[in-house]
């Protein structure tokens, strides 16, 4: 993959190339005056932060939106892109960020939603099972055409997504944060996959946050910030924490809060032999007061699961003790009540109401608080949420936006601030920063750390291995539904967690499955 | 609870009957298909038909009645097509509707069955052996002629009909010849779907609409019910009476004990199932002639003859 | 998901957009009673209109509590039969007469009425969410079972009260006035306000709404969701309770046709006032308003020449429809 980045496009022709692009949503300009072109077999990547235009500059390109001005050349033809039907004839293909599947049919039949093989009247599913099957080992995806989406992990659904895209002829494809949500080894593969598209001579335009994936794969890199260009830059130039520079516009090198070595606190939190049927076969662990837990482990390993179950989310058996004594929870009220909150990895479809008001939202799971016997107090809700946007830095022009409204690192800071208002003694968050841009990563890391260092106890389930080394104490690893290892201090790195997490790690690795075993 | 247990109670008598008929000879079936409950004059048939039924089976030990009733004109078809395969002798029906039952009833006829149809008339006459059926057209002409008579010099009326099917068409065509000549005026006339409710409804926007109203016909005393109370409420003294139909047991007392505002009514009444199953069986087990066409007449109840007509007992 | 929502760049939202669609409906009842008076003069006088807005009364309170349920993502459909099935009940224990004296007697029938209510939601709302069955298939079954149950208790016929005098004496809660506001309106107004009050400023109310946004986040954020769908069906059941209240004086009786679709006409009214039929929206008055639509639509037609009496079905769906037009654009402006 090193050899990635090394290989400098041809001064081609470009494939596409867009002048003075501008879009305003009514008074508010969302882009101005955006300048940049993609030369064919190159893969060039739109970095920014959240809000920065790019995810509405890429809906641009591939039709959804119409631009309020500018120009988008097509081969050096001046094109008007009328729809994203009229984008994909053209050639330029978009996979979304969000999952855009219908969730009761089944692989194939999306991939093949809308372009169906049909053998006279009836659907040639076997053709089309094979083509979906094709189309995914392509991608290195060993996912059953014939499962059903809806069974699929956020993962594979993501892989099901790109496969759908890449099936139509296409000389540009546009990714929007396609690895936001893979492990790293499903991101390496789905970079094998892009390189190999730029080898075939397809223009690649490349939304991320991770900006080490940008660095090893991008041959150029355009920035974006507060709706402008800042630049397009030879990626070869350009290490990551210049990237961030460039995209926050100030020094952010220093992602990570410093953090004393901790001596653990007496024990707050001990599970054992905890047992989530279909995902977990056994787990135990302890948290210490004022201690930050990461666990780390492959989609699948049964992390979020495990949480859930502690927390009475779904049902589980096992001894959890909180304080010694014996506990119980049969719901998110019970363990809310004992003072400890879960941030779901599922924001939008688990944690905040979309369709509902900031207010709403932020006072949903303590309004208890916000009640004179059964009666709400509008007005001491608004107070919480003047109180929220200014702790959290909730960044909205408006404060009386749904929470669909917001961008996806808002509507975590949203979601955090609802969560706090409960008080907790222990928070446990899945998947912190997924699909979060580096300055609001930072602004959370450190808000873990003041939580900690307040006393406080921080469970942190993550996929990114950066984070969790970068924010934890000690981090357990899980695999396939069983305690795959623990690590902490000199022993913190990524190479002893990928060991656990892939069970290369032979000895090791199989005694402590061994140990917790049922 | 009670209901249950005799109706599990008969389902057994009726199934031990069944297993008694195929060894001997002279046990005989007979299928009674009927609307539901869906009003109060289904109410009364369906009541009647259950109350002959034990009559019957009392009087003739080998005979066994099947009451099916059903919502639909749908469900109906298919209820015959089940009293069919269990092999009947004889059917007894009241059809929902006559177009859409024609068929099913001819193909009971044609696994040889004696075929009773009862107020509702097929769209092929020849399928039934056996026609019993009140006077629809007789019903709305001696309500008519009732109002002609008492309003020699003319006067105002209003009509609620009941749903768009043949009986009501019959009733209204009965009443225009009845008031044909006099110096009556029909201001209006809607559907009130054979319904309290309903007609509770349009009466009382008939009392906002028209500032004098005489009198008023209603194709059925369930609706009559609601036409009362949206005048008792209005305070209005203009209506001098109002003429129903079926001969509903609580319309039928108010005629003999002289209620002004329901002088007379005029019979259509739901025992007429009665009537046809008591003829049925008569020509199945005693072999007299049956065969042909009833027409029950639609008799104007009044003060005099009321109590004739009155059965406490009735929920209709 | 709209392109806008995800990313910062939304167009501006709408305190705006949220009046116009909540002022939508009564612009449509507006329109309609314009429309009213052009047809017919006497449409506009003070008795029509009473008489047009007391009849309401049954399923405007009916809607209220379909509201609760609608607005938490579940459906209804028993609601005629249970109130026939209610009034059925009622009246056999007024006819049964175990206590002494008019108004004490009357006062005990409508507890108990609230009881049955109460039961038979609690019915639906247990079935629905202990047996995880869609509320659709479950109320249509509690649907026949109250429609059976009704005709089984009036042996076919009607149950209509029987002593005359207790007839006299709960007249008037349907007849009767109070200061010129006629007792059903007052009902209706009484109904309406304690809805409101309980969907917009309790917690409960907030929870209704989260559980039918999102039933998961819902759960996520503690809320019982169970729980809360379950009440909602309870207070469906109490809607359909107070409404018998009122219907049984009107005619003292009830029969096999009862309530009949009665549920669609509470559907419907719930839809015209701007509740989201998948949940997570639910306005109150905007269902008042719509429950008074229904009804004069019916009675425009009774009151106007236009149309032949055959025709009358086609008329109202299509008044329905322009006002469900109406609504929609103002709302979506």
């Amino acid at each position: 993959m090193s050899a990635l980045a090394a290989r400098s496009a041809t001064a081609a022709a470009p494939v596409i190339a867009v002048e003075g692009l501008a879009k305003s949503f009514g008074p508010v300009e969302v882009l101005k005056d955006i300048r940049f072109d993609l030369r064919p077999g190159e893969v060039q990547a739109i970095i920014g932060e959240n809000g920065a235009g790019k995810s509405t500059l890429m809906k641009i390109l591939a039709g959804h939106l119409q631009p309020t001005a500018g120009t988008i050349r097509l081969g050096g033809e001046p094109v008007k892109l009328a729809g994203p039907v009229d984008a994909e004839h053209r050639g330029i293909v978009l996979v979304h960020q969000e999952i855009l599947l219908a969730p009761d049919l089944t692989v194939a039949q999306n991939i093949h939603l809308g372009r169906e093989v049909r053998r006279g009247l009836t659907l040639d599913d076997k053709a089309m099972n094979r083509s979906a099957r094709e189309a995914l080992d392509g991608l290195g995806a060993a996912i059953d055409p014939r499962a059903v989406v809806g069974s699929l992990s956020i993962a594979q659904r993501q892989l099901v997504q790109i496969a759908r895209a890449l099936l139509v002829p296409h000389r540009i494809v546009i990714f929007d944060e396609p690895t936001a949500s893979l492990t790293p080894h499903e991101t390496e593969a789905l970079l094998k996959v892009i390189d190999d598209i730029r080898r075939r001579g397809v223009g690649v335009l490349y939304i991320s946050h991770r900006l080490p994936e940008v660095k090893l794969l991008a041959d150029r890199v355009t920035v974006l910030r507060d709706g402008r260009l800042v630049g397009t830059y030879e990626a070869a130039d350009l290490q990551p924490a210049d990237m961030a520079r460039l995209m926050v516009g100030r020094d952010v090198s220093k992602l990570y809060p410093d953090r004393a070595a901790h001596a653990a606190g007496k024990p707050i939190l001990e599970v054992e032999a905890m047992r989530v049927p279909g995902y977990v076969r056994s787990a135990s662990f302890t948290l210490g007061k004022g201690e930050i837990l990461g666990f780390a482990g492959l989609v699948g390993a049964g992390r979020t699961e495990l949480l859930e179950g502690i927390l009475g989310l779904r049902a589980a058996e096992g001894s959890v003790r909180l304080d010694g004594r014996p506990v119980r929870f049969s719901d998110a009220r019970a363990s809310m009540d004992a003072g400890i909150v879960y941030l779901s990895e599922d924001r939008k479809g688990k944690g905040l109401l979309l369709q509902q008001n900031l207010r709403t939202n932020l006072t949903l799971a303590a309004l208890d608080r916000f009640t004179r016997g059964a009666l709400l107090s509008p007005a001491r809700e608004e107070e919480a949420l003047t109180g929220a946007i200014r702790d959290f830095d909730i960044r909205t022009r408006r404060r009386d936006l749904l929470a669909g409204q917001l961008s996806g690192g808002n509507q975590q800071k949203l979601l955090l601030a609802k969560m706090m208002l409960l008080d907790p003694r222990i928070v446990v968050i899945d998947e912190p920063t997924r699909g979060i841009d580096i300055g609001t990563k930072e602004q959370i890391y450190r808000f873990v750390a003041k939580l900690a260092d307040d006393g406080k106890s921080v469970i942190v389930i993550s996929s990114e291995m950066p984070e969790l080394i970068g924010v934890c104490d000690r981090i357990i690893v899980m695999r396939e539904g069983l305690v795959a290892g623990e690590v902490s201090g000199a022993a913190m790195n990524e190479r002893e967690i990928v060991m656990l997490t892939t069970g290369a790690g032979e000895k090791e690795a199989a005694l402590a499955v061994e140990g917790t075993g049922p | 609870m009670k209901k249950i247990v005799i109706g599990l109670a008969a389902l057994a008598l009726a199934s031990a009957a069944g297993f008694a008929q195929a060894q001997e000879q002279k046990q005989l079936t007979m299928a009674v298909s009927i609307p539901a409950a869906d009003h109060g004059w289904t109410g009364g048939v369906v009541y009647h038909a259950e109350r002959e039924a034990k009559l019957l089976e009392e009087r003739y030990p080998g005979l066994d009645i099947v009451v099916k009733t059903s919502p639909d004109g749908a469900a109906q078809a298919n209820a015959l097509e089940d009293l069919t395969a269990q092999g009947i002798d004889a059917l007894v029906t009241l059809p929902h509707n006559s177009d859409e039952l024609t068929d099913p009833i001819r193909q009971v006829k044609d696994s040889g069955v004696f075929v009773t149809v009862v107020d509702r008339a097929l769209s092929d006459p020849t399928i039934q052996d056996l026609y019993v059926a009140g006077d629809n057209f007789g019903l709305g002409k001696h309500a008519g002629e009732y109002m002609k008579e008492r309003m020699t010099e003319g006067g105002d009326i209003v009509i609620i009909r009941g749903l768009p099917i043949v009986i009501d068409e019959e009733r209204q065509k009965g009443f225009d010849e009845g008031i044909a000549g006099s110096k009556l005026n029909v201001l209006d006339r809607q559907f009130g779907n054979w319904s309290r409710d309903d007609a509770f409804k349009v009466m009382q926007d008939y009392l906002a609409k028209y500032p004098k109203i005489d009198a008023v016909w209603a194709q059925d005393d369930d609706m009559v019910v609601g036409i009362l109370e949206a005048i008792e409420q209005s305070g209005r003294s203009d209506i001098q009476f109002v003429v129903g139909g079926a001969g509903m047991k609580d319309m039928i007392k108010r005629v003999q004990d002289g209620d002004k505002m329901v002088p007379v009514d005029v019979l259509y009444p739901p025992a007429m199932i009665a009537t046809a199953m008591d003829l049925t069986a008569a020509g199945l087990f005693d072999q007299n002639p049956v065969r042909g066409n009833y027409v029950l007449d639609a008799t104007l109840v009044t003060q005099e003859n009321a109590a004739e007509f009155y059965y406490p007992d009735s929920p209709f | 998901m709209s392109d806008a929502a995800t990313t910062s760049a939304t167009p501006p939202a709408p305190r705006r957009e949220i009046d116009l669609r909540a002022v939508a409906p009564f612009v449509a009842l507006a329109a309609l009673l314009v429309f009213g008076a052009l047809v017919n003069p006497n449409f506009l006088g003070i008795d029509n209109l009473t008489n047009v807005i007391t009849r309401s009364a049954f399923i405007a309170v009916i809607a209220v509590g379909a509201t609760f349920v609608i607005s938490a993502g579940g459906l209804d459909l028993s609601v005629g039969s249970m109130a026939a099935f209610v009034a059925g009940t009622m009246i056999l224990f007024l006819n049964a007469a175990p206590v002494e004296g008019g108004v004490p007697m009357i006062a005990l029938a409508m507890l108990l009425a609230l009881g049955v209510g109460a039961l038979c939601g609690l019915a639906n709302g247990l079935i629905t969410t202990v047996g995880r069955i869609e509320p659709f298939i479950v109320t249509l079954g509690t649907m026949g079972i109250y429609r059976a149950l009704t005709i089984w208790l009036a042996e076919g016929g009607s149950i209509a009260m029987a002593s005359r005098d207790l007839r006299a004496a709960y007249r008037p809660v349907y007849f009767g006035d109070v200061f010129g506001v006629p007792i059903p309106v007052l009902v209706i107004l009484a109904v309406a306000a304690i809805g409101a009050f309980v969907l917009y400023r309790t917690r409960f109310g907030r929870h209704v709404m989260a559980v039918g946004s999102n039933e998961d986040v819902a759960r996520y954020s503690g809320i019982k969701v169970d729980r809360v769908r379950t009440i909602t069906y309870v207070i469906q059941g109490l809607c359909v309770a107070i409404a018998v209240l009122v219907y049984v004086p009107r005619l003292g009786a009830a029969t096999a046709t009862t309530g009949l679709l009665w549920e669609l006409q509470a559907i419907t009214a719930v839809v015209i006032g701007g509740t989201a039929l998948r949940g997570g929206v639910g306005r109150i008055w905007g269902t008042i308003c719509g429950a008074l639509i229904l009804e004069l639509v019916g009675n425009i037609m009774v009151l106007s020449d236009l149309v032949s009496e055959y025709l009358i079905g086609a008329v109202q769906g299509a008044i329905i429809i322009v006002a469900m037009l109406i609504q929609r654009s103002l709302a979506r402006r």
